[in-house]
């Protein structure tokens, strides 16, 4: 039997290394029927120019700037799998994820996205206890990592969901620019009565920073988007609560870490707000509860 | 063997690393890993872990949210790995390592770097903690006052229009 289509997608700027061995990766990946699709953020480093020439195959879309996780839509756009996965330029699926996840959402009609196990790219295989393969022959259920409390979402780099689902819930939420978009996406889906799955033998290996990245980025939006992820997904009298407890711990973990960068990015929310005008569509109550949005992370990367 | 307890607050991918370090500091502990219910699967991944436990909790991890499995568990030491350099924003795990009966306490940071973090020291960052509290809390209720008039105005102005 053919093997449905699996589009992958991912996006980039300014990182022709991570890129370009995600792509050497992606190429050893053992599933037949692969499209490739990378939309570059208007890198200047010679991202676009390294692609055309040394990965032909992949489809190549090139913004005018730096639109952040809308590139993303653009690539859902002009994917034509049946399934996409959704990687970023610096994480890769192992050779046999592909295979894997098809067959999970064949035997699942209710399985939305499958997320992938993302692991550390540097250190995984040094620390893994069993060879992948190992965990192959072991059924769908015993490689499920669940809870019987509560709902999680899923990590950006390494997803697979079905596409015309992905269409009806609709894509990341551009306006987020960067981080919580997964979560977003998360709500929709779970939303429409279908699941999401972490499977521990699907594995995405992520070049997670070594490094301590002393930078505003992911706790400005990371405190921003969460303001806006609890605005638009939320029932009311939660919105308050949480809004509330978030406007807490920005002046807390502002005033701890010694830094304006939460205090900004919670006013940011407020003053653009209209960015999320016909976008408040609250979840059912009991997902609302149920969905483990660890918001506190928010306030854990500035030092 | 001596026992070693690793709280899983931060993401796997960082744990990957970490892990490798603390394993090389402590050749001659046992590692052992609590974990919330979702990561059970992936930290039987790891090729050093002795025993698994279950953090049975939603929230994330806080002082009161006892785990039975292990109430009468005793470790040389508790190793909570945070997502920075300096461990901000960390002080409700080091508080909930104050549950388990432990010699040590000791933080590795993003870089797998490991220091001890005494209990008189976890003491003085709860009372430096009181302090920003109380400061937060009167700024959140002044904050609160304004935008509680506000915030359902806003709400309905971005609710998404019902198609039928």
């Amino acid at each position: 039997m053919d093997r449905p289509l699996v589009s992958i997608v991912t996006i980039c700027w300014n990182r022709k290394e991570d890129i370009r061995e995600s792509l050497k990766n992606i190429r050893k990946i053992d599933y037949g029927n692969l499209e490739v699709i990378v939309v570059d953020n208007n890198s200047t480093d010679g991202t676009v120019e390294m692609i055309k020439k040394e990965y032909p195959e992949v489809k190549l879309i090139q913004m005018y700037n730096n639109i952040g996780i809308e590139a993303y839509n653009i690539g859902f756009k002009n994917a034509s799998g049946e399934y996409i996965v959704i990687l970023d330029d610096d994480s890769f699926p192992a050779p046999d994820a592909i295979g894997k996840m098809v067959e999970r959402f064949q035997e699942n009609e209710k399985l939305g996205l499958v997320a992938f196990d993302v692991r550390n790219f540097y250190n995984y295989d040094e620390v893994k206890k069993i060879a992948q393969d190992a965990l192959t022959d072991q059924n769908e259920k015993t490689n499920v990592a669940e809870s019987d409390q509560y709902l999680m979402a899923f990590n950006g780099a390494g997803a697979g969901v079905r596409r015309k689902l992905l269409e009806e819930v609709g894509y990341y939420p551009e306006e987020f620019f960067l981080y919580w978009n997964e979560q977003d996406t998360a709500f929709r889906i779970l939303n429409k009565g279908y699941q999401i799955n972490f499977f521990s033998d699907i594995i995405s290996y992520h070049k997670y920073s070594p490094k301590n990245r002393k930078s505003w980025r992911a706790p400005y939006y990371y405190t921003r988007n969460a303001f806006w992820l609890i605005w638009k997904n939320y029932p009311l009298d939660m919105v308050i609560r949480l809004t509330i407890e978030l406007i807490y711990n920005c002046f807390y973990s502002s005033l701890e870490q010694k830094t304006f960068i939460y205090i900004k990015a919670m006013f940011s929310a407020f003053k653009n707000i209209s960015k999320l005008k016909g976008k408040r569509s609250p979840v059912s109550r009991d997902l609302a509860k149920n969905l483990r949005i660890p918001f506190n992370v928010s306030f854990s990367f500035y030092r | 063997m001596k026992e070693l307890l690793i709280i899983r607050s931060v993401s796997f991918q960082q744990l990957d690393k970490n892990i490798v370090a603390i394993k090389e500091e402590f050749k001659d502990y046992n590692i052992n890993l609590l974990t919330h219910e979702h990561g059970v699967k992936l930290a039987e991944k790891y090729k050093w872990i002795k025993n698994i436990y279950t953090y049975p909790y939603k929230d994330s991890f806080k002082y009161r949210n006892k785990v039975n499995e292990l109430k009468d568990k005793r470790f040389e030491i508790v190793i909570i790995p945070v997502t920075n350099i300096t461990g901000a924003g960390f002080l409700n795990v080091l508080n909930y390592s104050l549950s388990i009966k432990a010699r040590k306490r000791i933080i590795c940071n993003v870089v797998s770097e490991l220091k001890e973090v005494n209990i008189p020291q976890i003491l003085f960052m709860n009372m430096k903690s009181i302090l920003i509290s109380v400061v937060s809390l009167i700024c959140t209720f002044i904050s609160s006052l304004i935008i509680g008039l506000f915030l359902p105005i806003f709400l309905f102005f971005i609710k998404k229009e019902d198609i039928n």
